[in-house]
């Protein structure tokens, strides 16, 4: 009996052992790279000015004040995004994409960047508890993010307060740069730009004049229609037919039938990729041989091609991924080495969040000032207002220039065709 | 308000029957000035169009007619709608996807082509194959659904296995969603069965293609509700099956094993789901846990339609939905969008006009 008793005691403590060590496994430290030194303090023109010297007149003009930088100190980018639950992949590829952005930038006069990234989860109460930690951290200068639009929302007006500029790569929703925010900035397109830029292509790059319009009628495919639909038609097209479909099903050769019989130049479907496949499949059946399928960045994507096959061939559709170039070959490399996968896999938002990075270190630098008391002051106001007035910068995703209201995306969407079963960047962009 | 209220209820019998005939003819010559304005007034669509409406039409409808006679036939003899019929059509549609995985995988080489596989050396033998394990399978379910869900329910009150149905239902998609993930899958016909690929149709200046797989699916699916019928009328176990549904007891004193005879009755259902299932993946292309849903509730309204319990109205209710849903929307001008919506309005219609369904009055006599 005692032996038995024995056996069942040490059994749970070697299983108490194990649970114990995966505990610690599961669990690792933060990263010395995202504590925020504290060290930097805040000098408001007004109160507690150190050495009254060394301090330039920017600052007392200044309506927030500088922050000043010690030798040695380091400059704190905020950014606030879901690091943890289902959607992290978004908040990780993002910080990823940040950190190298602050790497390439390297050290500006002697002082090194650095991202705090916290955790918001992606929620408004997550995005408001980081934005008042941002606000209070005098070393935080300026905010990439926050990532998601409900969690941005609600954080624009503690920085609006606190005069720390923001830079989104992937807060789309059209909402957020309508408030008359000023320090609200993104260099992502939103769905109402993709679908200007999509009419502007078929129309002027692509010579079509008819096309038909098909959606599935929710909140993103429909609201991309729309926009395609008014766009187009201002541009001098016909739009022949203006139709929802009930997303879901696996046939829609009637509808297809209905709009053959109109006979458009292109089909621009707003949506996402289930029901694009079904489209795509059945258009030729339908007697939509010759006309070109259009759609967006919801059915851009490997499942695409494997599952339309030969009839995804000469599709087109728009995507965040930026065209080819040494920069972003550079970055793609510097990327996988350093996290071990393919950027672009975690979130479409890799490269606009580098972006974001490199366009926010470009306006710190560009009004930071080295005081005589060999200090550097980062006067907050001038930041917001440098962030805001980006002009022509060549960033991976394309050129970004502020409009007065914050959207920085100005080159739009890539579009891509499917070319001998790849999606290549399409002619004439 | 409530006077009219009051006005109504006590509405004599005949000036309910004037309003029926009235809203009849109002519908029936708004339909009659949509076909004239739709094809002499006003021509919206060419003969191509219509063609590919009514091919489009006719496909989906000779496969809702095989799910709804499945419908009708558990109803016919239990009086339960077996909610879980569609769910034995997704099962169908898996065993078919599987055999022409398998059968993509098997090496055949032949004299011109070295890397030959067996699906495409040999496509009758493997669409044969598909539709002969796509029908056990779900025959297999059938089987042990009834035994399982519903024979311990057979005394309790009628709504209990309806729930019990719903809850099978509920069951068969999680286990499949469990087992084969929630991606779509693509179900790869033979390289001659190609989807969207058949015999073109010069109209009208432009070509209509009649596909293949469509015609297989139409084709089969006659053939098997002719022998179905013919198993019904014809054959001791298709007495025995109408002789329960008239009367349980009575046939029990007959000498009829009921019990055996409720369990063929789902085997053979089942397999028609599975048939079912096997060509809306050969046409259709798309197999996931949840394929059989819409169908399923689409060939319920279609038995509905014909009156439940009615063989052949099953099969005229399932085509009549499909050709509705393919053609109605471009006679009355409507969105495509809204063709559930007619399809389920005539529904009501005819349920007004003939509660019984389109075929009903065979029900209350002959019932199976």
């Amino acid at each position: 009996m005692s032996k038995r008793l024995f056996f069942v005691l040490s059994v749970l403590v070697v299983a108490s052992m194990a649970l114990a060590a995966c505990g610690t496994a599961a669990t690792p430290t933060p990263a010395p790279a995202t504590q925020a030194p504290a060290a930097a303090t805040q000098a408001p023109a007004a109160t507690t000015a150190p050495a009254a010297g060394g301090k330039p007149d920017a600052c007392a003009t200044d309506a927030f004040g500088c922050a000043v930088f010690k030798p040695g100190d380091t400059i704190i980018i905020g950014m606030g995004a879901p690091m943890t639950g289902d959607n992290a992949s978004y908040g990780i590829d993002a910080a990823n994409g940040a950190k190298i952005a602050i790497s390439d930038a390297g050290d500006f006069q002697g002082w090194k960047f650095a991202l705090d990234a916290e955790d918001d989860g992606g929620t408004a109460e997550g995005g408001a508890a980081v934005a008042n930690k941002f606000v209070s951290n005098p070393a935080v200068v300026a905010i990439e993010g926050h990532i998601f639009s409900g969690a941005t929302q609600a954080a624009i007006p503690i920085y609006e307060k606190a005069g720390l500029p923001m830079m989104s790569p992937s807060a789309t929703n059209p909402t957020l740069t309508q408030t008359g925010s000023k320090v609200f900035n993104r260099d992502v397109f939103t769905d109402a730009t993709q679908g200007k830029f999509a009419a502007a292509y078929l129309y002027n790059t692509l010579k079509f004049t008819q096309i038909a319009i098909l959606h599935d009628g929710q909140a993103y495919g429909q609201g991309l229609a729309q926009v395609v639909n008014d766009q187009f038609t201002k541009l001098g097209g016909t739009v022949v037919t203006f139709q929802a479909i009930t997303p879901g099903l696996a046939d829609y050769s009637a509808v297809l039938a209905d709009v053959a019989s109109k006979k458009p130049q292109a089909l621009f479907y707003g949506g996402y990729v289930a029901e694009a496949v079904v489209l795509v499949n059945q258009m030729k059946q339908a007697g939509l041989t010759n006309t070109v399928f259009f759609s967006d960045d919801g059915v851009f994507g490997q499942d695409f091609l494997d599952r339309a096959g030969a009839n995804a061939e000469g599709a087109y559709a728009t995507s965040l991924i930026p065209p080819a170039s040494d920069a972003k070959t550079k970055f793609d490399a510097a990327y996988k080495a350093a996290y071990g996968q393919d950027a672009g896999k975690l979130s479409p938002y890799s490269w606009s969040s580098y972006d974001a990075a490199a366009v926010l270190i470009k306006a710190i630098e560009s009004v930071a000032i080295k005081g005589t008391d060999g200090n550097l002051y980062i006067p907050r106001g001038a930041l917001v207002t440098a962030v805001r007035s980006t002009k022509d910068y060549q960033g991976l995703s394309g050129t970004i220039s502020c409009d007065p209201t914050g959207e920085c995306a100005s080159s739009g969407p890539v579009f891509y065709q499917v070319k001998n079963g790849q999606w290549v960047p399409a002619a004439g962009q | 308000m409530e006077k009219t209220a009051v006005h109504k209820a006590s509405m004599p019998v005949n000036t309910y029957r004037l309003i029926q005939i009235v809203l009849g003819v109002v519908f029936s010559a708004y339909v009659i000035w949509r076909f004239y304005d739709v094809f002499i007034g006003n021509p919206a669509y060419g003969a191509d169009t219509w063609m590919r409406f009514a091919i489009s039409g006719v496909v989906l409808g000779s496969v809702y007619a095989l799910v709804a006679i499945g419908y009708t036939l558990v109803y016919g003899i239990l009086f339960m709608i077996n909610f879980a019929h569609g769910d034995i059509m997704m099962i169908g549609a898996f065993g078919g996807y599987f055999v022409f995985e398998a059968l993509k995988n098997i090496p055949s080489p032949t004299v011109g082509d070295p890397h030959q596989v067996f699906l495409n050396a040999h496509p009758i033998i493997s669409v044969i194959l598909a539709f002969v394990v796509g029908m056990i399978v779900a025959a297999v379910s059938g089987y042990f659904l009834e035994k399982i869900a519903y024979r311990p329910l057979r005394n309790a009150p009628r709504l209990v296995p309806l729930i019990s149905a719903i809850g099978a239902s509920i069951f068969l998609e999680n286990a499949a969603l469990l087992l084969f993930g929630s991606q779509r899958r693509d179900f790869v016909n033979p390289v001659q069965l190609t989807r969207g690929t058949g015999w073109n149709i010069p109209v009208n200046g432009t070509t209509v293609i009649l596909p293949y797989t469509g015609v297989l699916t139409f084709v089969l699916s006659v053939l098997i509700l002719i022998a179905l019928y013919l198993l019904v009328q014809r054959t001791r176990i298709g007495r025995a099956m109408r002789a329960v549904a008239e009367n349980k007891s009575t046939a029990a004193l007959m000498g009829i094993d009921v019990d055996g005879v409720i369990s063929r009755t789902f085997i053979i259902s089942g397999a028609l789901a599975g048939a079912a299932g096997v060509m809306w993946g050969i046409h259709l292309g798309l197999v996931y846990y949840q394929v059989g849903f819409i169908p399923g509730i689409k060939a319920f309204t279609a038995a509905v339609l014909g009156g439940i319990g009615n063989i052949p109205g099953a099969m005229l209710g399932g085509m009549f939905l499909g050709i509705i849903e393919a053609l109605g929307p471009a006679i009355l001008g409507l969105p495509f969008q809204l063709k559930d919506v007619l399809a389920f309005g005539i529904l009501v219609l005819i349920l007004i006009f003939r509660p019984t369904g389109l075929l009903g009055e065979v029900l209350s006599e002959e019932k199976v």
